[in-house]
């Protein structure tokens, strides 16, 4: 499978590749390409030029960040760079201690092979209603931030998702970062439901959950994968799960509702009401096991 | 695939009938369209789709199959058929619309229209074996955007009741 | 690597011997030659315009920007190629009346499934050649559309419904009858049906086979050489004889003026058993141009295009007395040939037609299948072609008989089948299975598995109504394989033979060069066949080199296929070296100055009786090649060829065991244990037999679970790429228990039953009884394939006990 032609450019700087995109009105942006090559191979988008990210400094690794700024909450921040691999995620002690919702989400993304070469921002920017980090993003409150020709910007992640595939990014724009605010002392799990190993998920609910006092729910984040065009929160079911014990029954009453004013898509692996039913019970085992329950 | 979309809008049948009739106002309203020609029932024009990683032309030709709007302009209905292709080849799509007005029952009491937007889609090609039902969904949301767009249109920013 | 060198065997002791494959690390490196690596000066590059459509007149094709664009040297429509192109062959039509489409490479004036070739671009790079297959502008008039199996076999032009070729007049190409009062070779199934309805009991059932896609590892690719006295074509072909007769046969280009080659081929599946267009095309451009030509498909055009797998509809009604013996079996299928008849793809129903009766001793049998032509892919043999359908009816067949009397599965089984002291025996579709030991494979399996445990198990959790259900699945299979006695081919109006070839060249310096027919694509047979000569010759299994796969290399040859490579192809082997021993004793007299009568032959020595003196086979070829002295009246060499047709079918079989969980939460189903025992007869190599049995395992898994191909209402298919057609991964899967038992066949020498769709046959329905039997209480029983969580979790929803 063979892209048609392209111009092909690799900016070393933020600045010098928004200059690209601004001179072009029809530029792609590659990360990891994941997505994106196999679009091009599949000749579904024929840009005129693509311009690789992929030698940005700035756009790499990850960073403490303080506690103040726009990110709420005390325990300070990790900023992570969009052009930050799943797979140096996977190797960060501190992404597995205190981000450890996202870290389990980008453990179950595709095989070694795409972890290696994907990218935090390139799932984010891609905003594949199927894709394991949109949920996450919501369901930790994360910032994104979006450098354009007018500077940067910082958006939460409640703003991002428009739609299927559609973000806040505009075309002239490049997402530069993710910030995630840590929450010490809240448990987390990701539920992800699949057939085979290597498939992007039917349905995922993320969960982070804190017990104040140990015994009873005291808040909670629901984030949900490929309930609709775009990753969704949950909020009803974190509010009803605030003061519940972490018994199955308890928390499957409150998770009842999870997929109440959802619209999952229907297809090959299962239908709409189907994938409403998996949302319930993979919301209860999350919350269940971010809890320490299961 | 079928696709069903619906709407009330607070005008009367005819009204809506009048709007729906005119080829050009009516293709604006589809994402990425352009009407390049207009010839009796028949015109020809351009689909430009354009969703995330996606950008695809389609060049085709469409027909009013049928417009009718009931003498006591109680009832109006209409059929557009259109047929198109990638112009990379890489896909195909045709599309029947059955667009039904009835008299529907506006939030102030005056004159209202429902309208059920029934449409057949027909892709194929390459980009039908996208991946993961994803066809569907662009699909839907196509549509989804075009109706969004006719209902706006013909309610004007007062706002419109879903169906 | 050189950790894992083997020290060199004792001559003699290779049969049976777990030897690493040979051929592994030029495989698994990459270092040799797939099709797509040659490299020719000058070469052509096509790429296929494809019809998006299933079924439409081509109106028009407008190739003028294509044939304009940089690099491009030609765009050839069907009506370009129309005097040179040929047609693909249907080689086994199963009916005289048989009614097959005529099958042109490249479309003319209609196409017929979505993935149809319309127009083939000719460029200097493939690069140019898939930009100026973009340009090509093809306008399609669209037809409707037969798309359904069921719809498709009721359609007439009378009612109205979609004919897939109008000119035909129908969809039903042939109808197959097989009934065991007509042969003779048992009693009346309806009356068997009528006295089970009086007083007994019949089981009803309708299954589905899927349609699969055989997703071999190396994508299908062709290069055509015209340049020089004989165009050689290179293809990824399991077939490289078949496709150079059929080549010739149909386009009238002299089959010695053609060399085919299949390089080192990855994966084949069946997949490969087909004579394709895009072989015929490249052949018909390469001639026209006098170039070299290559064309390689996609991934997308592969799954698209290359022929399918199973599709078949299943009526089946098994009668029984009350206490479980069962008394008649009658079988109905619907079987979806796609849009063409394949090469064998009408004779896959009818390769199973002799196994529904499977282990078990029928009274009476009626196998009626028809073949209906639809506008999708063709479908061709998919790894067990024919058999895996009927071992799954069966198979699935005996559990629900089990569960309508309440008894244990195997124990039904027990009552049915051909006991080890029946053998030889003849069944009721006629095949005589000439070796078996169905109670001690059983008796082995269960054992491993902890069948008893387990079933223990099962029914603390039901009991405890734990959201996990566990549930155990049966399949004691039998299959026919190693294809074929070239009697009982023509008996069934099969195209060509089942004999196969083989040679055996004594260098003169030691080294042997063994050229066999067979056409390995991954199987190991550079490996096994090493084992048989060294074996038989007592030469080092290093100094063997196997020689496949080119018809100027190895003239005569029926390919692989059928698991016949050993049974068949092994065994004339193994004749050859018999022979090549037998022509060097009167050498080995002559030079030790013996009597022929007093040389005995021993791991590699002649030597004369009762004396240290002895020549090696080595020094003998060294002889009969200088041919200084030799006796008189004798050639001077000690080469032999064979060619072997086998009298009899080889009946491998097994019994497996596979235990599944079921979350009735989700409908997720989780394998928990699989053990299978198999017999097939000798083992040449332990290793690549169980690399044989898991592979086949995981395809047949694969059904049972993952894999469907799916169309849409207007024949575009919708599992187009990897993503959406789940092709499972080791990480799906868990750790077999794999063994072997070994009652020898009795049709071959080497006493070997084929192994290569076992696997595949037995472990479908196997899971699925698994699958079925965890959530039976809920009044389940049966779960359409693939059992995905959405439809094994509708079916507890809909069970009536719910
Ligand atoms: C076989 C397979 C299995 C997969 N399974 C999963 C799975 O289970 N779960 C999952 O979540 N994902 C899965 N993926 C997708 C994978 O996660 C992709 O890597 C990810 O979606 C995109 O990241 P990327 O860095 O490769 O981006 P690219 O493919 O390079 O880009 C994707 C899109 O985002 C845009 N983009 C990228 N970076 C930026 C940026 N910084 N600013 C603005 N726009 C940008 C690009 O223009 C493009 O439109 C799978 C992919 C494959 C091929």
């Amino acid at each position: 499978m063979i892209p048609a032609p392209f111009e092909y450019a690799r900016p070393t700087s933020v600045d010098e590749a928004l200059g690209l995109l601004a001179g072009s009105d029809d530029a792609k942006v590659i990360a990891g390409g994941q997505s994106l090559l196999p679009v091009l191979r599949m000749r579904l988008n024929a840009p005129e030029l693509v311009v690789d990210i992929g030698r940005i400094p700035a756009l790499h690794g990850i960073r403490d960040v303080a506690g103040g700024g726009a990110v709420a909450g005390g325990g300070g921040a990790i900023e992570i760079g969009a052009m930050t691999p799943y797979h140096e995620l996977l190797a960060s002690d501190e992404i597995r201690t205190e981000l450890g919702l996202l870290h389990d989400a980008v453990a179950s993304v595709g095989d070694p092979q795409i972890r290696h070469r994907g990218t935090l921002g390139g799932s984010l920017a891609h905003a594949d209603p199927a894709g394991d980090c949109g949920a996450v993003a919501l369901a930790l409150e994360a910032e994104m931030v979006i450098a354009g020709p007018a500077g940067e910007r910082v958006v939460p992640a409640a703003d991002f998702f428009q739609d299927l595939f559609t973000t806040a990014v505009g075309e002239d724009e490049l997402l530069v970062a993710v910030r995630f605010p840590v929450h010490p002392g809240w448990g987390s799990r990701y539920e992800k439901f699949v057939r085979t190993a290597q498939q992007w998920p039917i349905v995922a609910v993320g969960a982070c959950v804190h017990m104040a006092d140990g015994k009873t729910i005291s808040a909670a984040r629901i984030g949900l994968t490929n309930m609709g065009p775009t990753p969704l929160r949950a909020r009803a079911v974190e509010e009803a799960l605030v003061g519940v014990e972490p018994t199955a029954q308890a928390v499957g009453a409150a998770c009842a509702a999870v997929a109440d004013g959802t619209s999952p898509p229907s297809d090959l692996n299962g239908d709409a009401d189907y994938r409403r039913h998996l949302a319930t019970v993979l919301a209860r085992r999350a919350v269940l096991a971010a809890a320490g329950a299961a | 695939m079928e696709l069903i979309h619906e709407f009330t809008v607070p005008a009367d049948v005819a009204t809506t009938f009048a709007t729906f009739d005119d080829v050009e106002s009516v293709a604006e309203c589809f994402p990425g369209a352009q009407v390049t020609s207009v010839d009796g029932d028949s015109f020809t024009g351009s689909v430009k789709i354009k969703l995330g990683p996606i950008a695809l032309t389609f060049n085709g030709v469409g027909e009013f199959r049928e417009r009718r709007l009931a003498e006591d302009g109680s009832s109006g209905r209409m059929v557009l058929s259109a047929k198109g292709k990638d112009k990379r080849g890489n896909g195909t799509a045709g599309a029947e619309a059955v667009v039904v007005l009835t008299p529907g029952e506006g939030t102030t009491g005056g004159p209202a229209t429902d309208v059920e937007v029934r449409t057949d889609l027909q892709i194929g090609g390459k980009v039908a074996s996208m991946g993961r039902g994803l066809v569907q969904e662009v699909s839907n949301k196509m549509l989804g955007r075009f109706t969004d767009c006719l209902e706006g249109k013909l309610t004007g920013p007062a706002g419109a009741t879903r169906g | 690597m050189t950790t894992t060198e083997e020290a060199p065997a004792a001559p003699a002791d290779e049969i049976g011997r777990d030897r690493r494959r040979k051929e592994d690390r030029r495989l698994i490196t990459g270092r040799t030659h797939w099709t797509d690596n040659i490299v020719l000066p000058g070469t052509l590059h096509l790429a296929m315009v494809r019809s998006p459509f299933a079924h439409a007149n081509i109106t028009g094709i407008d190739t003028r920007a294509a044939a304009q664009a940089p690099n491009v040297v030609a765009v050839l429509t069907g009506t370009d190629l129309a005097a040179t192109q040929g047609v693909l062959a249907n080689a086994w039509p199963i009916t005289p009346d048989q009614v097959t489409p005529e099958h042109k490479p490249v479309a003319v004036d209609r196409v017929a499934f979505a993935g149809e070739i319309v127009a083939v671009v000719v460029a200097r790079s493939a690069a140019a050649a898939a930009d100026a297959a973009d340009l090509v502008d093809v306008d399609y008039d669209e037809l409707p559309a037969a798309l359904d199996l069921r719809t498709a076999a009721a359609a007439t032009p009378e009612n109205g419904g979609a004919i897939a070729h109008p000119d035909l007049g129908t969809n039903n190409s042939a109808q197959w009858i097989f009934d065991s009062a007509q042969a003779g070779t048992g009693g009346n199934v309806e009356d068997a049906i009528a006295a089970a309805r009086a007083d007994g009991i019949v089981i009803e059932r309708e299954y589905r086979q899927q349609r699969l896609i055989p997703a071999f590892m190396e994508p299908r690719s062709v290069v055509v050489d015209p340049t020089g006295e004989q165009i050689t074509v290179w293809s990824a072909t399991q077939i490289p004889h078949i496709a150079r007769f059929l080549l010739a046969a149909t386009t009238g280009v002299p089959e010695s003026k053609i060399r085919y080659i299949a390089p080192d081929v990855g994966g084949g599946f069946g997949g490969k058993l087909q004579t394709t267009p895009e072989e015929w095309a490249a052949f018909a451009v390469a001639r026209r141009f006098g170039k070299p030509v290559k064309y390689t498909e996609t991934r997308s055009e592969s799954l698209q295009s290359a022929h399918h797998g199973r599709d078949q509809w299943q009526k089946l009604t098994l009668a029984a007395t009350n206490d479980g013996t069962v008394t008649g079996l009658k079988v109905e299928l619907l079987a979806d040939l796609g849009a063409y008849v394949a090469l064998v793809g009408g004779g896959v129903p009818v390769l199973g037609a002799f196994m529904f009766n499977a282990i078990y001793k029928f009274p009476a049998y009626r196998f009626d299948c028809r073949t209906v032509l639809t506008n999708k892919a063709w479908t061709d043999a998919y790894r067990g072609a024919g058999r895996p359908e009927a071992t799954f009816a069966i198979e699935r067949l005996m559990d629900e008989l089990a569960a309508e009397l309440g008894r244990d599965p195997l124990e039904v089984r027990r009552q049915n089948w051909i006991t080890h002291d029946e053998f030889p025996f003849t069944t009721v579709a006629g095949l005589t299975y000439d070796s078996g030991d169905y109670e001690s494979a059983t008796a082995q399996a269960v054992d491993a598995f902890g069948y008893e445990d387990l079933r223990a198990e099962q029914a603390r959790r039901r009991e405890a109504g734990d959201p996990v259900q566990l549930g155990i699945g049966v399949s004691t299979f039998t299959e026919m394989c190693g294809l074929a006695p070239s009697r009982v081919l023509g008996s069934l109006d099969y195209g060509a033979g089942g004999w196969e070839h083989a040679e055996i060249r004594m260098l003169p310096t030691g080294k042997v060069e063994v050229v066999t027919g067979a056409s390995a694509h991954g199987q190991g047979h550079e490996t096994a066949f090493s084992q048989i000569v060294a074996d038989r010759l007592g030469v080092p299994f290093e100094d063997v080199e196997v020689l496949h796969g080119d018809t100027q290399v190895a003239p005569r040859g029926l390919d692989t296929y059928g698991s016949r490579s050993l049974t068949v192809g092994g065994e004339a082997l193994a004749l050859a070296a018999d022979k090549v021993v037998a022509k060097a004793k009167p050498w080995a007299a002559h030079l030790l100055e013996a009597d022929p009568r007093d040389i005995e032959f021993s791991r590699g020595t002649f030597a004369v009786s009762g004396t240290g003196e002895g020549k090696t086979i080595q020094e003998i070829a060294l002889a009969a090649f200088a041919a200084h002295d030799y006796p008189e009246g004798i050639e001077p060499g000690i080469d032999a060829e064979v060619t072997f047709d086998p009298v009899n079918f080889s009946f491998p079989h097994g019994t497996h065991l596979c235990a599944v969980e079921v979350d009735t939460e989700t409908g997720a189903v989780r394998l928990r244990k699989y053990v299978c025992v198999d017999d097939v007869g000798t083992v040449i190599n332990p290793l690549i037999v169980a690399g044989q049995v898991h592979g086949g395992l995981v395809q047949g898994i694969a059904q049972a679970l993952w894999e469907e191909a799916v169309y849409d209402e207007s024949g575009t298919l919708l599992t187009g790429t990897l993503a959406d057609y789940l092709v499972p991964s080791a990480a799906d899967l868990i750790s077999f228990d794999t063994a072997h038992r070994s009652t020898p066949a009795t049709s071959n020498s080497l006493g070997a039953k084929g192994v290569g769709e076992a696997g595949t046959i037995a472990s479908t329905p196997a899971v699925v009884n698994a699958v079925v039997d965890a959530i039976r209480p809920y009044g389940v029983h049966d779960v359409e394939m693939p059992c995905t969580p959405a439809r094994v979790w509708r079916a507890i929803q809909d069970g009536s006990a719910s």
